[in-house]
């Protein structure tokens, strides 16, 4: 079993000073495990090299509700019970706009399930409170803690602004 | 940045054989088959001034919302505007063949119709012509004023140029979306005076903005593999294919639009325009349309990667060049010809090839002189050194 990784948390309570840090701890050889931040920051996004696979999987969730929502009406208008109406077409084009509204619905649907799943969330789940500020308006740089280098790695958070340190076992 | 397009005498002789080949298809149309010829000569007289004034509607449009990142790119639509004198001249010369055309020219077909008599104090000979001249007037006095202005911003310091740009660019959307609705109307509905639908306009005028832009990118795209337009990286790749992807999305929803109230409501005389079209002999062609301007679009500039790709925005670009002939294709020939034409031949090919030619000539021409590079643009440096986050 391996053994369970601590983390160090350094809290800012300013955007820049959240910037600069990223660079800088990047910069001096620490390695970033996460950044918390109550809004998405782009820069950070791309200084971190975040991946996420969840367009790939939207785009395969609206590809199958395509394809299900596709089927039902070919089976229910065309196969199962054909009606004819003033003389229109029966597999037809008025098929779109059901076919456009399912997409949305069972995708977006998907996806969030997906989402919850991935990230252990969802109602009923407990929630992990690291710090008290990080709900409202601070933000956060966790590191993954070097055995003999905590002290120093500390000191170094404090350096670039933060305003305390707080010690998880989780991030 | 001082940049100067040079007119090649390679890209002189492509657009020379071009005019030449649709020379020869319109002597030999109109000796074989005229009516087909007149639906043609309409169809690209009413094509190339469609990527003309959706040019210029972009560059109107980037006037008047003072975007940054364009303002490298206006010479182009701006370029594309000294076509319109040309399309007034092709246009002013349909009227002699307007009997091939137009129904609604006969006057023994509308003593015996009482819709077309009906119709007739607004589709009538002198009006139709008063108001062709009317339309080309002032998208001509507009789009040569946006020049001239422009040009003058070259010269001079200041904001002046740069604010009355913008206050013509915004009576010259108010002054198009009334002329060119009119325009839509006189010259492609008309055709089949019986059928009527109130959204043509728009549909028409969103293809038009959407294939201008197309255009402009495609011109883009090629000319900064010839070596200009230096500093184009993934920022504007993604801006210009960002516009071509939106568009490809207004165009469908604008094209479902007009079809499903007419499938809905089943009126005979409105349905009968889509029943040519979907079954019989331009089947394939209707389907094409819709996969050629939506699906290729969507789905290609979908993925972020092939979207900054160079290559794959100037394929998208010939590939909705083709969308909106084949378009324009279904909107006229099934009416001017009463479905007589259905296949793809020397004359189509051939003219619009002519045209094409001549459309290149007047474009490069006019670009190579002026400056490439706005000089005194206030938003130039935001638009060279353009950044977008994740791209």
């Amino acid at each position: 079993m391996s053994k369970a990784k601590n983390y160090i948390v350094g809290i800012f309570d300013d955007h820049d000073k959240l910037l600069n840090g990223v660079e800088a701890t990047k910069n001096e050889g620490y390695k970033i495990s996460d950044v918390i931040s109550p809004y998405p920051i782009h820069e950070v996004i791309e200084s971190l090299n975040l991946k996420t696979r969840i367009p790939v999987l939207a785009l395969l969730y609206g590809i199958f509700a395509v394809l299900v929502t596709f089927g039902f009406l070919y089976w229910t208008s065309v196969v199962d019970y054909p009606l004819r109406f003033g003389g229109k077409p029966q597999n037809t084009l008025s098929f779109v706009v059901v076919i456009f509204v399912m997409t949305i619905n069972i995708t977006s649907a998907f996806t969030i399930v997906t989402f919850f799943l991935r990230e252990k969330k969802g109602p009923g789940a407990k929630a992990h409170v690291i710090d008290e500020g990080l709900g409202d308006d601070k933000y956060a740089i966790i590191l993954d803690e070097e055995e003999e280098k905590t002290a120093q790695q500390e000191e170094y958070l404090k350096q670039i602004g933060a305003i305390r340190i707080v010690h998880d076992k989780q991030k | 940045m001082e940049q100067k397009f040079t007119l090649s005498p390679k890209l002189i002789s492509l657009a020379g054989a071009f005019i030449l080949i649709g020379i020869v298809a319109f002597v030999w149309g109109f000796i074989a088959d005229a009516e087909r010829t007149w639906a043609n000569y309409l169809l690209n007289n009413y094509y190339f001034l469609s990527l003309a004034i959706g040019g210029t509607f972009w560059l109107a449009l980037q006037r008047i919302t003072q975007s940054g990142w364009s303002s490298a790119f206006i010479r182009i639509p701006e370029a594309f505007a000294n076509y319109i004198p040309a399309a007034a001249v092709f246009f002013l010369l349909m009227w002699v063949g307007f009997h091939h055309l137009y129904e609604w020219t006969h006057t023994h077909v509308v003593e015996h119709d009482p819709v077309l008599q009906h119709k007739t104090p607004y589709l009538n000979l002198p009006f139709f012509m008063i108001r062709l001249l009317l339309f080309f007037a002032t998208w001509i006095i507009m789009t040569q004023l946006m020049r001239r202005v422009s040009r003058q911003e070259d010269e001079t310091d200041g904001m002046r140029p740069f604010e009355k740009n913008e206050w013509y660019s915004k009576v010259y959307i108010f002054v198009l979306a009334l002329t060119f609705s009119l325009a839509s109307f006189d010259w492609i509905m008309s055709i089949e005076p019986h059928w009527y639908s109130t959204i043509f306009s728009l549909k028409n005028f969103v293809a038009a903005f959407y294939h201008g832009s197309a255009t402009i990118v495609l011109i883009i795209v090629i000319m900064h593999h010839y070596g200009y337009f230096k500093f184009i990286d993934n920022s504007h790749m993604i801006d210009l294919s960002k516009y071509i992807f939106i568009l490809s999305i207004i165009w469908g929803y604008f094209w479902f639009s007009q079809f499903l109230l007419m499938w809905y409501a089943n009126i005979p005389e409105e349905t009968i325009y889509y029943v040519k079209r979907i079954e019989g002999p331009y089947t394939v062609l209707f389907w094409l349309n819709i996969a050629l301007n939506t699906g290729v679009p969507f789905f290609f500039l979908l993925s972020n990667y092939l979207a900054k790709s160079k290559t794959m925005l100037g394929i998208v670009g010939v590939i909705l060049m083709i969308g909106q002939w084949i378009d324009l294709y279904l909107q006229i020939m099934p009416g001017a010809t009463f479905s007589k034409v259905h296949t793809i031949g020397f004359i189509e090919i051939g003219s619009y090839l002519g045209y094409l030619g001549l459309f290149m000539l007047i474009v490069f021409w006019s670009l190579s002189k002026v400056p490439l590079i706005p000089k005194h643009h206030p938003y130039l440096e935001e638009s060279l050194k353009h950044h977008l986050h994740e791209v």
